[in-house]
């Protein structure tokens, strides 16, 4: 007869907890989440040789085939604008951001707003005015939210990459109904690429975390990359890679003509796929592929590219020595 | 409208929003600490103001520790706002106890590469920005690196609270001197500051004109250094057509302290008011309180009453 042995069965109890914390330790974040894939995400490539008014029209025709309701829905549109070098194609566009609103406009979105938060320059507005924004903004009638200085909402991280447990996010993202990612498509001398997850770090408000936004850096630009858009809403991509920059993006890089728009349902999917468009394996950068395990689809099978198919060849984006390992080979 | 028109306009509106808006941004969200100390600094002598209630919100939100968050609602850690709930206390008389536990936390409060082991880490292993790291200041928030506005305003903050002679310890010109060298040692390599990088991945970085002038407000007096020679210059060419307020503003604040220096600073400054005025007559980019608040003060320091200044 097996005796009940009260303090044995509470040692290894304990044992059996501590193990399994040991273990849920050592198992990668994305095992522990909650997988959030769509089961498939669609892409579209389209063509742009410049920044025109033709550019309402081909994302009008490309949302289209989304079959996205807009219908009495918010947009916000996030654009990727760090700070205003004279001469390099640093930010978002001015002319697609515009066409962009337009064309969710011509939808039935009920508002569309453009919303950032620089993570350099403190002089939002100084930004806007010289990057030709503020006069897109005016000719379009939108308004415009400073997400550095917006309301604060406390959120808690739906991801555990950083350590933190709470992020201190601009409401107005919060409670938009469709939130767009607008990256520009750049190398990025940190986190290898900048595409449409990376442009999120735009949404942490510099009120609350300085300009840089310091105290995520530090905690990992890559994690911090992945709890941000664990945490936030993106509802679709629609990144700038018209003229992209290759080199020592983000700021300090060379122009690269692209020539190519590419709009997704998905930001991993819309990452995954940037990044093979610039000759650069998705797979080896570090936030794409862990987000590819439960934020969103990371791979062909996934992904359905309902408008142009990747290029056979693709010559690929020059980057500094030390990501020399993310080229694919030609 | 002509500069004195525009700033009664300003402070007209800003005791408005005070008014409406106790507690929330001029946008409607939380009031920002920034934003709140700025009005203070900019309606301490408007008669028609009444600042109990703006005061007794920055007193409430003072942490045990000394040190102010950033917001209102925010989590209890003290950050850059500290330095300039130091100046509005200072500004309103209130030298009360609250005021030197506050600039205690100053005191402390230091850059993460303060540290042996981070200091060890940025000359041995991280070598993505040039600067040295013995020389430091003050962070946005705890945990990180010194940056160039948040070193700029503690130092303002410290220099006047020894000119007040409020804390004549050898550590405040201790952290003066060191935050002063941090300044000199973030410089970008053409003059000016930006928010800290003068050299960020071999690339030599441009400077910001808000960053400039806080940080040539913090270094008043040190005019002979080629540093802030070289700075001033830059703010100089710089700001001519700028089209944003608040830095416009920012460089009136900063020329205003060094019209001494040369008739060119002057004729400058000028120049710079005119195109605020216009500016500011057009409502261009003059959305939020911060803005309004930098704006007032930036004229009064054209007429001769500079709030940041620290020659003693």
């Amino acid at each position: 007869m097996i005796e009940f042995d009260r303090r044995r069965a509470l040692i290894s109890a304990a044992g059996l907890a501590v193990g399994g914390m040991t273990t849920a330790r050592l198992l990668p974040e994305e095992m522990l989440l909650r997988d959030r894939r769509l089961a498939r995400s669609k892409v579209a490539i389209i063509s742009a040789v410049m920044y025109s008014e033709g550019l309402v029209d081909s994302l009008t025709r490309a949302l289209s085939t989304f079959g996205l309701n807009l219908r009495h829905k918010s947009v916000l549109l996030k654009p990727n604008y760090v700070e205003y070098i004279a001469s390099v194609e640093v930010n978002t566009n001015p002319v697609l951001v515009g066409a962009a609103a337009e064309a969710f406009r011509n939808l039935g979105a009920r508002s569309v707003i453009v919303a950032e938060g620089p993570g350099h320059q403190r002089d939002t507005y100084l930004v806007l005015a010289e990057s030709g924004l503020e006069a897109q903004l005016c000719r379009q009638k939108l308004t415009f939210v400073d997400l550095n200085r917006d309301e604060l909402i406390k959120v808690a991280i739906r991801a555990n990459y950083t350590g933190l447990d709470h992020l201190w996010l601009p409401r107005t993202v919060l409670t938009s109904d469709f939130v767009v990612s607008m990256p520009k498509i750049k190398t990025h001398h940190w986190a290898g690429v900048t595409l449409s997850m990376k442009n999120m770090f735009g949404i942490v408000p510099g009120s609350r975390y300085g300009w840089p936004k310091n105290l995520l850096h530090w905690k990992g630009i890559h994690r911090s990359i992945l709890d941000i858009c664990a945490t936030a809403p993106v509802h679709f991509v629609i990144a700038d890679g018209v003229i992209a920059m290759e080199g020592n993006g983000p700021l300090h890089g060379t122009h690269r003509h692209l020539g190519k728009i590419v709009l997704a349902d998905d930001p991993v999917a819309a990452d995954f796929t940037c990044a093979r468009l610039m000759g650069l394996d998705p797979y080896r950068v570090w936030h794409i592929a862990r987000a590819a395990q439960f934020l969103g689809n990371g791979s062909h099978d996934r992904i359905d590219l309902i408008a142009e198919g990747l290029p056979l060849r693709t010559k690929p984006f020059d980057v500094l020595p030390e990501f020399a390992s993310l080229q694919m080979r030609v | 409208m002509e500069s004195s028109g525009a700033k009664a306009r300003l402070h007209g509106v800003l005791r408005a929003l005070q008014a409406e808006h106790r507690g929330q941004s001029a946008e409607g969200g939380q009031q920002s600490i920034e934003a709140a100390c700025f009005a203070i600094l900019a309606l301490r002598n408007d008669p028609l103001a009444d600042l109990k209630l703006a005061l007794h919100d920055i007193e409430d939100l003072q942490n045990k520790d000394g040190s102010w968050p950033a917001f209102i609602g925010d989590d209890a850690e003290g950050c850059w706002t500290t330095s300039l709930a130091v100046l509005s206390l200072m500004a309103v008389g209130q030298e009360t106890e609250r005021l030197n536990s506050a600039i205690r936390w100053l005191l402390n409060a230091e850059g993460r590469e303060a540290n042996w082991l981070w200091r060890w880490r940025f000359r041995a292993i991280d070598h993505s920005v040039q600067f040295d790291p013995t020389k430091y200041g003050w962070s946005w928030v705890g945990g990180t690196t010194s940056w160039a506005i948040p070193t700029a305003f503690s130092v303002i903050a410290l220099r006047q609270v020894r000119n007040r002679g409020i804390n004549l310890k050898a550590v405040v010109s201790e952290r003066i001197e060191l935050g002063v060298s941090m300044l000199f040692d973030r410089m970008c390599p053409g003059g000016g500051w930006n928010a800290g990088n003068g050299i960020a991945f071999g690339v030599k970085c441009d400077a910001y004109i808000d960053a400039t002038a806080i940080a040539l407000l913090a270094l008043a007096g040190h005019e002979n250094e080629p540093y802030v020679q070289i700075s001033l210059t830059w703010l100089m060419n710089r700001l001519p057509g700028c089209p944003s307020p608040y830095s416009l503003a920012w460089g009136i604040l900063a020329l205003a302290s060094y019209r001494n220096v040369s008739s060119e600073v002057n004729e400058t400054m000028d120049r710079a008011c005119i195109e605020l005025t216009a500016l500011i007559e057009n409502a261009t980019g003059t959305r939020d309180k911060c803005t309004l608040a930098v704006c007032a003060l930036a004229f009064e320091a054209a007429e001769g009453r500079n709030i940041f200044e620290v020659r003693a």
